[in-house]
């Protein structure tokens, strides 16, 4: 067996992954706290892949698989845009183009109280975080942050929504500031919400300027940072 | 249950709140203008009678399959045109397999329509023998990806695949020609259908406060309030209407948008025919046989396929070229054939055949790509396009020369772009009449072939 590789991640970091690859072993590790995100998953003391991608690490000790699909796989303290779809006695029915539906409990924002509980329409957009995200269950979202806070999260009025892959979702929230995000704000203001799910809310002053940016970054995907600024330059001397 | 309702594709108020605001000041989600077509891209990969239409994000396919069948008693020396559609759950998350929806039927009714209402297919050709056998026309459409506008684009998946389905050529025989007797391709080319003219369609998409829009997104389709497709060809006739319920319409919106139908139409037309006219050029040249032995059989099915393609013969007289193999007989050869030939054999041929390709032959190992410098000399000679699409008719006046190895220019099937810098030529050697009966030759003259 590679002793030597199961022990040392090192050498699976930034490199493709596939579902069943070990690539960390517990047992040789001791002492040690160890955070996984998504597409990892512990079978005792291995930890092995679920997930076809690109294993990363970040300091201190939080590894996870990063993959671009359409297609949205819960993990818990992600950032999430959802739809309501449905309304119940204890929670709201929220879309986040994972494989179920999410459960928004109806007490899940700040002050919430049976008093009151808030009135979302059908076809609502919201900005949410995901609490709970376990295999075989439906995710559970929240309205609030960690210590109960409101935080920005919530209903998002007005603007326009659009979907787009994982991937790209990823990286426009990466810090430092994604490219493309830097172009267009450069020249145009707007609002924007990234959600982890693929689905981004823009919303600006007028309808031309959210047309621009949402065209903008959909078709930034497959663009290096060079040809992104050349797009962005070129959209809005259309405009202007 | 559960996984169908998280799969639904659902619109948001914000968006369907900001489609209706930015169309009262004229801008579309995608950037387009509110009568603007989105592109266009029709593919022909496969065989005849195949298509495949890409409208932005929208796909659909098209196949045209005949068969025989007896013809309706009302009609006894028509052939038949039905359509079929699928719409396919890879589509769309609405779409089920199995039973078609009402949009599915719908769609497949606009376009037949559209084509038997207006006579646009020739169904008097299609008869054999009257009362007894027709050809029964089947178009199928299959919907492979649904962003939006899908009668327009089956419509035009329907168009291509109907120019350039091919149906085998049959005449009647037997003792008293009564008998049908089916050519199969290799011996007579297939026969296109006799299409009049292109009924496209053109989907029109009504919003509150009299707003109109050309060629709805899937967003714009769930927001608008009714839909009207028009079935205009490109002299303007009108072929069908279709306005199922929806909010109402006046009679001055109907007619203005039955003017941009027409027009739209025309430039639809020119786009279809251009693809259609690409795919039979490719089409004609991939039947060009590779000669590289004389063999009588193999000239004279040419001959017949020659003659069949009456509509690429005069592009064929314009760059016709062929080349004639030396041997000891002195030929009328063209001049410029001539010092092709020396110039071949100066870079040291062999005395077998020697090919030149501009690509390395799928099927055959020993070839190499052509040498660019001669390639450019040979090009600047001739100062023309070298493409070869077929033999001269007036090769017919020389049976006797049958014999003799024929050279033909092979081109390369996928070059058919105008720049015309590949030429595959082949020169034989010397040879005599018993070379011409083994048919072995062949596979060792392949193998020798160098540059």
């Amino acid at each position: 067996m590679e002793n030597k590789k199961s022990s040392s991640p090192a050498g699976f970091i930034d490199s493709t992954v596939v579902p069943g690859d070990v690539v960390l072993d517990l047992s040789s590790m001791t002492n040690q706290t160890i955070k996984i995100g998504g597409g990892l998953r512990q079978d005792c003391d291995a930890i092995s892949v679920m997930k076809a991608g690109t294993l990363r690490f970040s300091k201190p000790n939080k590894y996870w698989v990063e993959s671009s699909q359409k297609r949205y796989v819960p993990c818990v303290e992600d950032t999430v845009l959802g739809i309501v779809v449905d309304s119940k006695a204890d929670n709201f029915l929220i879309d986040i183009k994972g494989p179920a539906l999410a459960f928004l409990p109806v007490l899940a924002f700040e002050g919430g109280t049976r008093r009151n509980i808030p009135k979302f329409e059908v076809g609502t957009l919201l900005y949410l975080r995901v609490v709970k995200a376990n295999f075989g269950m439906n995710p559970e979202l929240s309205c609030t942050d960690v210590s109960g806070k409101a935080a920005e999260f919530g209903p998002l009025k007005d603007g326009y929504m659009f979907e787009i892959s994982t991937g790209l979702s990823r990286k426009l929230l990466s810090s430092p500031t994604c490219p493309i995000l830097e172009a267009l704000g450069k020249k145009l203001s707007f609002e924007i919400a990234i959600g982890l799910n693929g689905r981004v809310w823009v919303n600006a002053t007028s309808p031309d300027i959210i047309v621009i940016v949402a065209n903008a970054i959909m078709k930034s995907e497959s663009l290096s940072t060079a040809q992104q600024i050349i797009m962005v330059e070129h959209l809005l001397k259309n405009i202007q | 249950m559960d996984v169908r309702l998280a799969n639904t594709r659902r619109l948001t108020l914000n968006e369907k709140n900001f489609i209706k605001t930015a169309l009262l000041s004229e801008i579309r989600t995608d950037g387009r203008k509110p009568f603007e077509f989105r592109n266009i891209i029709i593919n022909f990969d496969r065989e005849d009678g195949y298509a495949e239409v890409q409208l932005g994000q929208t796909r659909v396919m098209g196949i045209v399959t005949a068969k025989f069948v007896q013809p309706y008693q009302d009609r006894p020396n028509e052939g038949t045109l039905s359509i079929y559609t699928e719409f396919s759950p890879m589509a769309d998350p609405s779409f089920e397999a199995g039973r078609p929806g009402e949009s599915s039927v719908e769609l497949g009714r606009i376009i037949d329509r559209g084509l038997r209402e207006s006579r646009a297919v020739d169904t008097e050709s299609l008869c054999i023998v009257a009362g007894k056998l027709v050809w029964a026309i089947r178009i199928d459409i299959h919907i492979l990806d649904n962003g939006g506008n899908l009668v327009d684009a089956a419509n035009m998946a329907a168009l291509a695949a109907l120019m350039t389905f091919r149906r085998p050529e049959c005449s009647l025989g037997g003792e008293d020609d009564q008998e049908v007797i089916i050519h199969p391709p290799e011996m007579r080319d297939p026969v296109p259908l006799i299409v009049h003219h292109l009924p496209i369609a053109v989907t029109f998409g009504f919003f509150d406060e009299s707003v109109v829009v050309i060629d709805p997104t899937h967003n714009e389709e769930a927001v608008m309030a009714g839909r009207m497709i028009a079935t205009v060809n490109a002299n303007g006739d009108i072929c069908a209407i279709q306005k199922a319920g929806g909010e109402g319409v006046s009679q001055r919106v109907i007619m203005q948008c039955l003017q941009l139908a027409a027009t739209k139409a025309a430039d639809i037309t020119k786009q279809i025919k251009a693809a259609v006219e690409a795919y039979n050029k490719e089409r004609a040249l991939q039947m060009i046989k590779r000669e590289h032995t004389c063999v009588d059989t193999n000239v004279k099915e040419g001959e017949d396929q020659t003659l069949d393609n009456k509509g690429i013969s005069e592009l064929v007289g314009k760059y016709m070229e062929r080349l004639k193999l030396i041997s000891g007989e002195s030929y009328p050869s063209q001049n410029i054939n001539g010092e092709i030939e020396t110039k071949s054999l100066k870079r040291g041929t062999d005395i077998h055949g020697i090919k030149f390709s501009s690509t390395p032959l799928s099927w055959d190992p020993y070839s190499k790509g052509v040498d660019p410098e001669f390639l450019k000399a040979s090009v600047a000679l001739q100062g023309f396009s070298t493409q070869n699409k077929k033999k001269e008719s007036s090769y017919e006046e020389k049976p006797s020369e049958a014999e003799r190895p024929e050279s033909y220019e092979d081109v390369n099937p996928n070059s058919s772009a105008v720049d015309a810098s590949r030429i595959e030529m082949q020169m034989i050697g010397p040879k005599t009449l018993k070379d011409a009966v083994k048919p072995k030759n062949k596979r060792k003259k392949k193998g020798s072939s160098m540059i």
